[in-house]
């Protein structure tokens, strides 16, 4: 059983307050949805926790340890994991080699067993063709890489950044599926970030709402979509 | 015919080949064949430790600088506390090493051109001091080396040229294959997605800045062991940077045999030059450059690489 909690979270890039006093928690078994307009500073809390960006000023409890300011290789083999909005799969390395990364670093494996690991991990996420180079898969492959080099950490927290974007709704389905199963296997604490509502109805217990970098809203999707602030925040972002 | 079968069994045969060469040169050439071989030879070295850097995205142009400092340490221990030549060229690679990972914490907190200017300015620096300590180095006018390995003896010392290329080579294979190529790679592709797979930056790139530092020292100590002297303007001279930076290039950048096939090429291409046109060597390495940077972005393995691969995509 395992807490992700922000206390005051906040960062300041020069005069833009990208994330604004964030009170945010999430607790193993949960999902919870991260949404907002274009700009509201979702990614900008991801890359908080994860440990891309230090905050200005506020914390960041794993448990009972303040986490805030660790380097991001730690957070990560401490269990915080984490896809990325614009992937950047790494070229130099195969498909294997690339979900290989977490078990070998984060999860501090030797090179055989690892490689068993990742081998066993793609099988569940149903990724073949393992030994290609990265610019040769499509997109849902693409998708599950990204996915499974999270999972390599071992997470606690996952977050996963619009991982279902540039996919069609057969796919969305597909990964929904797989998202949803591995949460409940691994009893995961999942944020998820996705622009489609239809993803967020299906796939969280709970969301959270950003907008100018702060949380506007919280709760249930039925209950927030009816929120006010909310319906503004979105037609302000012309959303 | 299957050709990921052809394509592993390719290599092997041209360094089979080519390692055939390199061991029966002394038995039907002169010392000043064997002369070329160790100059390629350390050539070849220099260019293997520049690549199991450039691994990692890390443009370095200290190679001369350590060089010179290893060819100094080296010279200057067999001088003030007796080393024999051997024990020398040690003590030579760890004072390399440890320079580089003191100034690690600096320097490898820059990257791109910064880190590559910072690396060439180190160089400097180190040819600075040697050049300034007169008491300790013998200032402009360098030092004499006592006694030279093997007393000067030729075959001898293209033996021991020999067998500190394979180290380097299985050194640089251990790179390749093991959990280090993997860090370095992410590194090199993206340092945030590197990160975020719990890589420790910083360590790895501390571990390949220092092995191949040591390694470039260690080359400059076996280079004061074939001239039996160093002086700061030939010890530090920026060939040692250049040249094999080139050979590499047209090798192919990213793996071993890049670099030893690079080096064979042009060091053997630019001793022959030599003899006919002083100086025109470094012109040819400068077209050459130029040529492979245009035409070979991937040099010579690369190229063969994408061809076998597109000879297995057209069956
Ligand atoms: N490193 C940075 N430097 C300066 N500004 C930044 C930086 N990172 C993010 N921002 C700014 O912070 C704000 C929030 O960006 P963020 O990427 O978190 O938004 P988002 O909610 O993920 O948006 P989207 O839905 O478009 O992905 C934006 O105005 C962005 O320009
Ligand atoms: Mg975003």
């Amino acid at each position: 059983m395992s807490e992700l909690r922000t206390e005051n979270l906040t960062i300041s890039f020069g005069g833009l307050t990208a994330t604004d006093n964030v009170n945010f928690n999430i607790k193993s078994g949960e999902i919870v949805g991260i949404i907002g307009p274009n700009g509201a500073g979702k990614t900008t809390l991801i890359n908080l926790i994860a440990g891309i960006y230090y905050p200005t000023s506020g914390k960041i409890w794993l448990d009972d340890k303040d986490i805030s300011q660790i380097p991001a290789h730690e957070r990560s083999a401490l269990g915080i994991g984490r896809t990325f909005q614009l992937i950047h799969p790494l070229e130099g390395l195969t498909v294997l080699q690339n979900v290989m990364t977490g078990f070998l670093f984060a999860q501090k494996m030797g090179l055989k067993q690892a490689r068993e690991e990742a081998r066993k991990l793609c099988r569940t996420l149903e990724l073949t063709g393992l030994d290609r180079a990265t610019g040769e898969i499509n997109i849902l492959e693409t998708k599950k890489m990204e996915i499974a080099k999270a999972l390599a950490t071992n997470p606690k927290v996952m977050f996963l950044d619009e991982v279902m974007a540039g996919l069609n709704s057969t796919e969305t389905l597909e990964a929904i599926d797989i998202v949803k199963q591995i949460a409940a296997e691994r009893n995961l604490a999942v944020g998820v970030v996705e622009h489609v509502m239809g993803v967020i109805t299906k796939l969280t217990h709970s969301v959270i709402v950003l907008d100018t970098g702060r949380i506007i809203a919280a709760g249930p999707y039925e209950d927030v979509a009816q929120n006010e602030r909310v319906k503004s925040a979105y037609l302000g972002g012309g959303v | 015919m299957n050709s990921t079968v052809q394509k592993n069994k390719t290599w092997p045969v041209i360094f089979g080949i080519l390692g055939v060469i390199v061991m029966i040169l002394p038995f039907f050439s002169g010392p000043y064949i064997q002369s070329i071989g160790r100059t390629v030879i350390t050539y070849m070295i220099l260019a293997i430790s520049w690549d199991m850097l450039i691994r990692s995205g890390q443009l370095s142009f200290g190679l001369a600088g350590f060089f010179g400092l290893g060819s100094y340490a080296a010279v200057l221990s067999a001088v003030n506390l007796h080393f024999n030549p051997f024990i020398s060229i040690v003590f030579a690679a760890l004072v390399a090493g440890l320079i580089a990972f003191l100034v690690g914490a600096v320097v490898l907190r820059l990257r791109g051109m910064y880190f590559a200017i910072t690396t060439l300015a180190l160089g400097e620096i180190f040819r600075i001091i040697i050049h300034n300590w007169t008491s300790l180095t013998g200032g402009p006018n360098g030092k004499l080396l006592p006694k030279l390995a093997f007393d000067g003896a030729s075959i001898p010392t293209y033996a021991m040229m020999v067998l500190f290329a394979l180290i380097i080579i299985a050194l640089s294979e251990y790179f390749k294959r093991s959990r280090i190529h993997y860090a370095l790679t992410a590194i090199r592709d993206n340092e945030i997605v590197a990160k975020s797979s719990g890589i420790n930056i910083y360590k790895y790139l501390l571990i390949a800045f220092t092995v191949t530092a040591a390694i470039q020292g260690a080359a400059g100590a076996g280079f004061a062991q074939l001239y039996g002297f160093v002086t700061p303007e030939s010890s530090f001279n920026a060939n040692y940077t250049l040249i094999p930076l080139a050979m590499t290039l047209l090798g192919g950048m990213y793996s071993t045999w890049g670099p030893v096939i690079g080096a064979v090429l042009l060091g053997v291409l630019g001793e022959f030059l030599k003899l006919y046109i002083p100086y025109g060597h470094l012109v040819v390495y400068g077209i050459i450059i130029i040529l492979v940077l245009l035409f070979m972005p991937w040099g010579i393995v690369g190229m063969a690489g994408r061809l076998l691969k597109k000879g297995e995509s057209h069956e």
